[in-house]
């Protein structure tokens, strides 16, 4: 059966989209210890299906300053997928890639913005590379883009895109851990609810 | 100040008299404040997206074509008249710079769809702070009728 609405999927269904979510950040982590070389965990992934407003507060609150970096999905499946990066997870990568630490978001020079937008793009591309070999769908990624603004308008691009559809948002994704500490950068993948279906028949879950 | 009133998502608050609503966050959404000064009742509205295509059509506030309608329907329960109804309106931002692709504006779509409504319903727009790139918290005090609009990075606007 094909669902209409994120709100309609199996438990079985859920399962299965948290192992790809589980998959995709996993190697989401490897890349990005690589990157760092740093050992890189991650914590257990989730699966969510929320209400708008329920959205904002899970992410932190909507005023609160973050930075996104955006990649649009197309090809066999389309959304977008979202890395959020909060204060912890910037520095992480600003001390071991460019030696420097910031104490406010606008202190994001265009080197530092173009570094964050990189490490965005490898991480939500190994994510989408690792979804696409699992489900055999072809995925093709938009140039990322980057913004520096309240959380909750960051997390209202995903939800105005599928609005006319859905009354909730559903996210993928999970959290990262590095050097046993928790380092806030949300993979989010969002994608609309055709897509959905076409993924979960692609794996065999569609009941 | 006294005590501010939560509007979220999708969703539309009343106040009269006294009484300070808040929206936060207006990324290509739009916030509309409404106000009917003889009464001194107030509605601020938060919508997502530029009409109602849904077939069930549960959620009028999410949309500006039947979220402006119905926010109109209830106020003039309360007594308030559409000759005098003003409105001002903040959002309608472009969140991120992406090449092609549907995302690309619905902020613009908006603003544009409420621009329409307000005409048709012969609404008067007496200010607005819209587009651009940064997201927007709107304020709507009904006491006096002013607006403020807080930014990331950009001076608090009142309007």
């Amino acid at each position: 059966m094909k669902i209409k609405s994120f709100d309609q999927l199996s438990s079985l269904e859920l399962d299965t989209l948290r192992e790809i979510s589980s998959i995709g950040t996993g190697n989401a982590a490897t890349a990005l210890s690589d990157l760092l070389n740093r050992e890189v965990r991650i914590t257990l992934p989730d699966v969510r299906i929320m209400g708008y407003n329920e959205a904002i507060d899970w992410i932190g609150g909507p005023e609160a300053v973050t930075a996104g970096v955006l990649m649009g999905m197309g090809g066999q499946m389309s959304g977008v997928m979202l890395s959020v990066q909060k204060m912890e997870f910037i520095n992480l990568v600003l001390e071991t890639m460019l030696n420097v630490r910031v104490e406010d978001y606008g202190e994001l020079d265009e080197l530092r913005q173009s570094t964050l937008v990189e490490v965005g793009n490898i991480l939500i591309s190994t994510f989408i590379n690792a979804l696409s070999g699992l489900s055999d769908i072809a995925v093709s990624l938009t140039v990322p883009a980057f913004a520096v603004d309240m959380q909750g308008a960051i997390l209202a691009v995903p939800m105005a895109m599928y609005g006319g559809t859905s009354d909730y948002l559903m996210t993928i994704g999970g959290n990262f851990v590095c050097d046993n500490k928790q380092v806030p950068c949300h993979l989010l993948l969002s994608p609309d609810v055709r897509s959905l279906n076409f993924l979960l028949a692609k794996l065999g879950v569609a009941e | 100040m006294n005590e501010k009133i939560t509007v979220g998502i999708a969703d539309m608050k009343m106040a009269k008299g006294t009484g300070v609503l808040i929206t936060y966050a207006l990324g290509s959404c739009i916030g509309l404040c409404f106000e009917d000064p003889a009464l001194r009742l107030g509605a601020l509205l938060h919508v997502m997206l530029p009409m109602n295509l849904e077939a069930g059509r549960k959620n009028a506030f999410k949309y500006a074509d039947t979220g402006i309608r119905e926010t109109l329907r209830q106020m003039t329960a309360k007594g308030a008249l559409k000759t005098r109804i003003t409105v001002k309106i903040a959002g309608g931002a472009k969140m991120f710079e992406v090449n092609g692709g549907s995302l690309g504006n619905i902020g613009q779509r908006n603003i544009e769809s409420v621009h329409t409504i307000l005409r048709q319903e012969g609404i008067r727009l007496t200010a607005e702070d819209v587009g651009g790139t940064v997201a927007r918290t709107l304020l709507f005090d009904v006491a006096t009728g002013q607006g403020c609009i807080r930014s990331y990075g950009r001076q608090d606007v009142l309007f």
